[in-house]
């Protein structure tokens, strides 16, 4: 278990919560200014489960089956939390900060799985 | 079933408060008793030789004891820790002792991260009323928190949703939900495991009927302590306690965190080795218990079924003791949420009751508001009065570690007492911009007094908290108050 893994689950949960956000009509209005268009939804939610379930996987992958549920579930409060205070305070970052986060989460990878 | 969420929430929210705020506390509760004896350095200490000091220090206070326990120093956490008692119902007599003298440390008497760890689960009371106390507080939360779930409709829909534009009563509702709602697997996790720490006196029922008044033989045979021997009723000599430590360390491979000793004078004195926990979720700690005169093994934990495995697993959880730094700090995190749940939710209780327009506050309502400013910002002030106590007090002042504790009541106290007094409008920034003041003053007066580079952490944590008590109370001296009457002027400052 260590900074890395818990870095990746926390760079991955908060890009998953992000699409799920935006992929709420109320949430996208905030942050782009036009509603949510047809079909983007759907889109949204997809990529924010799957991203959920690989967070999960990734998770147990580096810490097992004791301790990776634990740090994805304390994972899980600390990014929704860093969503909704984007959204709340500064939600037209969140487009940014959500898709900044994958390319630090494939940094953070090869160091989580080392350790 | 909202009213019951309402209610529930209500008549135990000022406990609950209390015990989020010092069990979130309590993960970082050997870092606490650390700042707060300053004196005790990290050094290379030997743990065989310590022992053999801290027996003969006991042999002297209490030879005929039913029991002394010696938890032995590391690295980390140099002093020596013994306790002794001569019945099981206490009085427990504890001492710290300089791991190369063997005699009481020079350094300052207090109760550290312990007095909260304590107060978290027995609140000061006598340990059975606190408990209890604590544990129906603890099933009430859990009521609350499923009719909380229950009661909440769009917990999908509002799941990142903090409407902080609109009225108070919605901005207090959708944060209340936030912190609920994203921490709930820790909330519900936490009181939980919580009720299973206290599940032994909550209900005894099973263990009675199987053992009837051999309670010692059901820990015996869940694996959790080893086989006890019975007095010889003659004394005997008990070998140096450094010799069992030695004896230790060559059959299981690491040095035990503490010896427990029981009837030191009798001929079948025990003294048991116990270990840390093994890496893992569980809270288990294996022992071995040796014979104090040969020092011969006769006894260690055997193995853990099943439902003992799980209850420690859940103890574990509870505890956190295997989450390394970075995961201990989202469990901090979740704690705090959980604290922040807890008072947003007794806020909104107010706001969403405060009377329109100029109609004066009913007593309940007043009632709920004293007691609401009261734990919320009196607690903060407390705990600040209990730091500032342990840098302040002289170093050889007798109860000293008493005197701190009074003055985290008092502080608390009268905090509580100035803010009821105070009128309601401004109560709030004037309360939370006193806490603010006092917390800041924590690093201030530790860099003054004692000024060493390893506590820059602890005086950091103090100095984010300091910062976000003063946002707090800035928030409350901007938001218009439902309370006031129209036209009267917004404060804009809360300095105290």
């Amino acid at each position: 278990m260590t900074i890395a893994a818990l870095v990746l689950n926390l760079l991955l949960s908060f890009s998953s919560f992000a699409a799920l956000a935006l992929s709420l009509d109320r949430h996208h209005r905030g942050t782009f200014d036009v509603p949510l268009p047809r079909g983007r939804s759907r889109g949204l939610r997809a990529a924010g489960w799957s991203g959920l379930i690989l967070s999960f996987t990734v998770a147990v992958a580096c810490a097992g089956w004791s301790f990776g549920p634990v740090q994805w579930t304390g994972g899980l409060t600390g990014a929704g939390l860093a969503v909704v205070a984007l959204i709340s305070y500064r939600p037209t970052w969140l487009r940014a900060a959500a898709l900044a986060a994958l390319p630090l989460a494939a940094v953070a990878l090869p160091f989580a799985l080392a350790g | 079933m909202a009213w019951l969420h309402t209610w529930s929430g209500l008549v135990v929210g000022w406990v609950l408060f209390a015990i989020f705020v010092t069990g979130t506390a309590s993960y970082y509760r050997t870092d606490i008793s650390r700042w707060m004896q300053p004196e005790l350095t990290e050094t290379a200490t030997d743990p065989v030789a310590a022992a053999t000091r801290a027996g003969a220090y006991l042999g002297r206070v209490m030879p005929d004891a039913l029991g002394w326990s010696v938890k032995l120093p590391t690295a980390e956490d140099p002093a020596v820790e013994v306790f002794w008692w001569k019945d099981q119902d206490g009085p427990y007599h504890r001492a710290l002792l300089d791991p190369a003298t063997g005699e009481r440390s020079k350094a300052r008497d207090t109760k550290g991260g312990d007095f909260l760890y304590r107060f978290h689960f027995e609140l000061s009371l006598p340990p059975l009323w606190g408990r209890w106390i604590v544990s129906v507080c603890a099933m009430i939360l859990l009521v609350s928190l499923i009719s909380g779930v229950v009661t909440h409709r769009r917990i999908f829909a509002d799941f990142f949703t903090f409407r902080r534009d609109r009225s108070a009563q919605r901005g207090w509702l959708d944060a209340h939900n936030v912190v609920g709602v994203l921490a709930l697997p820790f909330h519900l996790m936490i009181v939980y495991t919580g009720l299973v720490t206290l599940a032994p006196m909550l209900m005894p029922w099973g263990v009675q009927a199987a053992y009837r008044h051999d309670g010692l033989r059901y820990y015996t045979e869940a694996g959790l302590m080893p086989q006890m021997r019975a007095p010889a009723g003659r004394p005997g000599t008990l070998l140096p306690l450094g010799e069992i430590v030695s004896r230790a360390i060559a059959a299981a491979g690491e040095t035990p965190e503490t010896l427990w000793v029981t009837m030191p004078g009798d001929a079948a004195a025990t003294v048991t080795a116990i270990f840390e926990e093994a890496p893992g979720l569980a809270h288990l700690h294996p022992q071995i218990a040796y014979a104090g005169d040969t020092g011969t093994e006769y006894a260690r934990t055997g193995h853990v079924g099943a439902a003992t495995r799980t209850g420690a697993v859940m103890i574990g959880l509870h505890e956190a003791h295997f989450a390394a730094a970075p995961l201990r700090l989202l469990f901090f995190l979740c704690g705090t949420m959980g604290a922040a749940t807890v008072a947003s939710g007794l806020v909104l209780w107010t706001v969403a009751r405060a009377p329109k327009g100029a109609s004066p506050a009913g007593l309940g309502l007043r009632l709920v508001r004293i007691l609401n400013l009261g734990t919320i910002t009196g607690l903060p002030t407390g705990l600040a009065a209990y730091f500032l106590a342990n840098r302040l007090l002289p170093v050889d002042l007798a109860d000293r570690a008493d005197w701190e504790v009074r003055g985290f009541f008092a502080a608390w106290a009268l905090a509580a007492v100035a803010s009821a007094l105070y009128p309601p409008a401004r109560a709030w920034p004037v309360a939370l911009g006193v806490a603010a003041v006092a917390v800041l003053a924590i690093p201030v007066t530790d860099i003054l007094t004692v000024g060493q580079a390893r506590f820059l952490g602890f005086d950091a944590a103090m100095l984010v908290l300091g910062v976000l008590l003063a946002l707090g109370a800035r928030i409350a001296a901007r938001r218009p108050r439902t309370l006031r009457a129209p036209g009267t002027s917004i404060p804009r400052t809360a300095e105290a």
